[in-house]
């Protein structure tokens, strides 16, 4: 028992030591060092990640700096992102990017020093708690929300679909930015004398069950901005496109996977806006502190081909749409 | 230099869960019975912990409260069992079904942030070694008052029920009322964790009990294992859970700071609490084996 524990002593110890032979041999090459904490995977997260790099490399070389990543993904735990901060704090990085809102509050809940920048966040005053004053926190967190113009939404669905009554609101009740657009269109869909209900979930477990109860419920669903429902689109287009009931998406992702049209920001635009805001943190011409929430404000309307001609959609000419 | 300078953290969370993992050591080794409600009673505690906070109440008073409201959690799964007669597992699994739908409620939405800055919180990641004093300080009186409890008739009763309970019925024994007491202190104390976490890392998420019954089962596993020569006393096993937590959060803090590629995390977390759950049963084999070993040199010489 003694040999037993004394291997498990001397296994730990290895693991530390190779773990630390690791982090020590990534070398000082760059001039900064950003950690970035995304919550899980899916089209929309990557590519606001992506653009965020993109654009921050870019903007960096014009001063001829550069910046080393540390991408993180938390697998859809919203506790690993503690652990995840947690290395970004004592790996003294520079800035750290949270990609959706439980990687904001444990960010904003592991460090007040390091600037932080959110992204894929809708409502940041709901996230922190916290009053914004002229659109700042007015301590080390800022960033970009993907709020979507919902009015915008509303009224694109109720045009493309003039004889709706009744639309379902299908979104994950584990995720409060969902919710949080949900409440909001209900008030919109209600002035325009239009049902508006929700149908929510609780994981990817349930969808099916969910999406085949709404079925002859609703004229049209309605797909907000929610993480676990991109993540599981192929299940949502499985229950309604063999039903002919039309899906409105939220954002792109969601429409390619299940969608026949969107009023969409980009997730990619996004990520670049943000992207650009760090680097005038860490080049020092702005304070984390004092910069605005940024939204994407080129929305753009978007449809599926496919979907459009089996619903027997008319997608209006000329109106700005593009196909995807 | 990284991982060394992120170990507080990983101390302060062992610490933490090291509070879950006692609960969880009341119902899966005392009282003998797998209960699931955990994964909800987590949520529970940080729930009620976070809606009062939140309102402005005092973070302890919110703490008591969670604590109040797990061992409610655990009465359920209690009656479902003694009432209901319905196995062990399925009515912690029952119990965790309901108190998604009650945990949303509570929250009154998915997600309810605890920002340091606006609240007045009892622990913080942004202050570790206060964490890591008040949560050690917590465990402190947490272990002399269950050392205390299971020394009383009715925490006797309890060990006892948990040990043959045919044995205790035929003594009279109400093991039907202590096996619901027993739940009920579990979850209560699993609860207090899920405060505890809430405060810790800065919000109260509806999916944040999810996989806690792993964690908690690895942590009390591992502290027995490596405790098992340090005697039976009952604080020192206790005191060993806690250290069993605070290794696994070690190396799994380590793990994320190796880099290594990130879709294969849980991998290496579940290979990890695989190996550690093996020891005991390695080490019942090299015992059994040496014994042979020793009575066939005994039966040669």
């Amino acid at each position: 028992m003694k040999t037993l524990r004394k291997i498990l002593c001397a296994a730990l110890a290895a693991t530390c030591v190779i773990g630390m032979t690791f982090a020590t041999s990534c070398g000082k090459s760059a001039d900064f060092k950003v950690g970035i904490c995304q919550l899980v995977r899916h089209d929309a997260l990557d590519a606001a990640t992506e653009g965020f790099k993109f654009a921050l490399e870019a903007e960096l070389k014009k001063e001829g700096k550069t910046v080393e990543f540390d991408e993180q993904n938390a697998q859809g735990d919203t506790v690993m992102c503690g652990q995840i901060v947690t290395s970004f704090v004592t790996g003294k990085v520079d800035l750290i990017m949270a990609n959706a809102t439980p990687a904001l509050q444990s960010a904003v809940a592991g460090t007040q020093t390091i600037p932080i920048l959110g992204t894929s966040v809708t409502n940041y005053e709901d996230a922190l708690f916290h009053k914004l004053t002229n659109g700042a926190t007015g301590y080390n967190v800022s960033g970009t929300s993907d709020l979507a113009d919902l009015e915008g939404q509303a009224n694109m669905l109720l045009d493309l679909l003039p004889n709706v009554k009744k639309v379902g609101i299908l979104y994950c009740s584990a995720e409060a930015n969902s919710q949080y657009q949900a409440d909001e269109l209900k008030k919109h869909f209600a002035a325009k004398n239009v049902v508006a209900e929700d149908v929510k979930f609780s994981d990817s477990n349930d969808l099916q069950s969910v999406c085949n109860s709404a079925v002859g419920k609703y004229d049209a669903i309605f797909v907000p901005t929610d993480n676990t429902a991109a993540a599981n689109g192929e299940i949502i287009d499985g229950v309604f496109r063999s039903k002919k009931i039309p899906v409105f998406a939220g954002e792109e992702g969601i429409c390619k996977k299940c969608g026949f049209a969107t009023l969409a920001i980009s997730y990619r635009r996004l990520g670049e806006q943000t992207g650009v805001m760090a680097a005038k943190i860490l080049l020092g011409n702005a304070k984390v502190g004092e910069m605005p929430i940024e939204i994407d404000t080129k929305q753009e309307k978007k449809y599926s081909k496919a979907r459009c001609e089996e619903l027997g959609i008319t997608i209006p000419e000329n109106a700005g749409y593009i196909e995807i | 230099m990284e991982i060394i300078s992120a170990m507080p953290g990983a101390l302060a969370q062992g610490l933490i869960w090291g509070i879950m993992a006692i609960g969880l050591y009341i119902t899966y080794k005392i009282l003998d019975f797998a209960d699931l409600t955990v994964d909800g009673s987590l949520c529970t505690g940080a729930a009620v912990c976070a809606v009062l906070i939140a309102a402005g109440a005092n973070p302890w008073l919110a703490i008591l409260a969670a604590f109040f409201a797990g061992a409610i959690a655990g009465l359920i799964t209690g009656l479902l069992h003694t009432l209901l007669g319905i196995p062990a597992i399925l009515s912690g699994i029952l119990t965790q079904l309901m108190l998604w739908s009650i945990n949303l409620k509570i929250l009154g939405k998915a997600n309810l942030s605890l920002n340091p800055r606006v609240m007045n919180l009892a622990v913080s990641m942004l202050e570790t070694w206060k964490t890591v004093a008040v949560v050690a300080a917590v465990l402190a009186a947490l272990i002399a008052v269950l050392y205390w409890f299971f020394g009383t008739e009715i925490g006797s009763s309890i060990r006892a029920t948990g040990s043959n309970p045919e044995m205790c019925r035929s003594q009279g024994i109400n093991t039907e009322l202590n096996k619901v007491i027993a739940l009920m202190l579990s979850n209560a104390i699993v609860a207090l964790s899920g405060a505890f976490l809430a405060q810790y890392q800065g919000f109260a998420d509806i999916n944040m009990g999810r996989g806690a019954i792993v964690i908690g089962l690895a942590a009390v596993i591992v502290g027995l294992a490596v405790f098992s020569k340090a005697g039976k006393n009952f604080a020192v096993r206790l005191i060993g859970v806690v250290v069993g937590s605070i290794i696994y959060y070690v190396v799994y803090q380590t793990v994320i700071g190796l880099g290594l590629d990130k879709d294969l995390l849980k991998l290496f977390s579940a290979l990890v609490v695989a190996v550690f759950l093996a020891v005991p049963h390695w080490k019942n084999k090299f015992a059994s084996v040496k014994k042979t070993e020793k009575k066939s040199e005994d039966g040669n010489a």
